[in-house]
């Protein structure tokens, strides 16, 4: 196994399409830092791509932006590409990091990753309709996705996982601070939606894992 | 492809207005909620959401009670406090 990353970058709908966007400062970090970064996007998203570039690329890390299930991460237009109890092995002893909903709960606990961090909750997030046919243009939407975005820059950077997580977990307790000072209509609309992810947010595995 | 939603679990009458109170006065027309793969959500679609009290429904419930509960509980304020 060698220190490269496999990214999945699904765009088939709204959510994707702000996850994959958001994600460019990953790929961007991991040039800075000569890490070999593998991109798996939209239609490639599939089980058939997944598995055979996971096979021949043997990454440390896999980040997978998509929606999730208890039991599965999705790619393009909902497909499963990692489920538990039929290819869940594709993780074992890799640093997972999944921005899905749900997934830390059981495929996250029995994937057998070195470290896997997710979500045990829906991950949610806000999104500013006046700002989205231009994502990264959303600072409502950059309250969530930039804390998240955290964990594999941290990871890339050099920090263990309990430090990527932490560093994550803080960022949305200062969002959150942001949001409730500015003292508007939707404050706490937003820190509920925040508070969500951080109490959702977990580690499970080796703490001390780097990439 | 993603999963349907068979949990069994039902909103309270009065807990499903207390988070549709909330949602109507806190929620610009502008801002949109993406949870799950329902897209993203207007506040008139997760208020409809929570009066069918299906999946999407009863997650959004679910995170208004564990906010309220954090708070209540002094969990909320000791860690935002603590950054």
């Amino acid at each position: 196994m060698n220190s490269s990353i496999l990214i999945t970058l699904p765009r088939y709908d709204d959510a994707t399409e702000y996850l994959s966007q958001f994600s460019i400062v990953i790929e961007k970090e991991a040039v800075n830092k000569n890490i070999s970064l593998k991109k798996l996007e939209e239609n490639k998203v599939n089980r058939k791509e997944f598995e055979k570039v996971i096979n021949k690329l043997n990454p440390k890390m896999i980040i997978f932006n998509g929606h999730g299930s208890e039991e599965s991460i999705y790619g393009h237009k909902g497909e499963s590409i990692v489920e538990f109890g039929s290819n869940e092995k594709l993780l074992k002893e890799r640093i997972v990091y999944a921005r899905s909903c749900n997934v830390a709960t059981i495929l996250g606990r029995k994937c057998m990753a070195d470290c896997f961090i997710g979500y045990n909750l829906p991950f949610m997030f806000y999104t500013d309709s006046n700002w989205s046919t231009k994502p990264l243009n959303d600072n409502t939407a950059r309250l969530f996705l930039e804390p998240s975005n955290l964990v594999p820059l941290s990871l890339i950077k050099g920090n263990s996982t309990f430090e990527a997580h932490e560093h994550s977990k803080n960022q949305i307790l200062r969002n959150i601070n942001k949001v409730l000072a500015s003292n508007k209509e939707e404050s706490f609309i937003l820190a509920e939606a925040l508070w969500n992810n951080y109490a959702g947010q977990e580690l499970i595995g080796n703490s001390s894992a780097k990439l | 492809m993603i999963k349907k939603d068979t949990s069994k679990f039902e909103i309270n009458k009065e807990i499903k207005e207390l988070v549709v109170t909330r949602i109507e006065a806190q929620t610009p027309q502008n801002l949109k909620l993406s949870i799950g793969s329902c897209g993203n959500l207007t506040k008139d679609e997760v208020i409809g959401h929570i009066e069918k009290g299906d999946l999407i429904g009863r997650q959004v419930v679910n995170m208004h009670l564990s906010f309220l509960k954090a708070v209540a509980s002094g969990k909320f304020t000791k860690a935002i406090s603590s950054v």
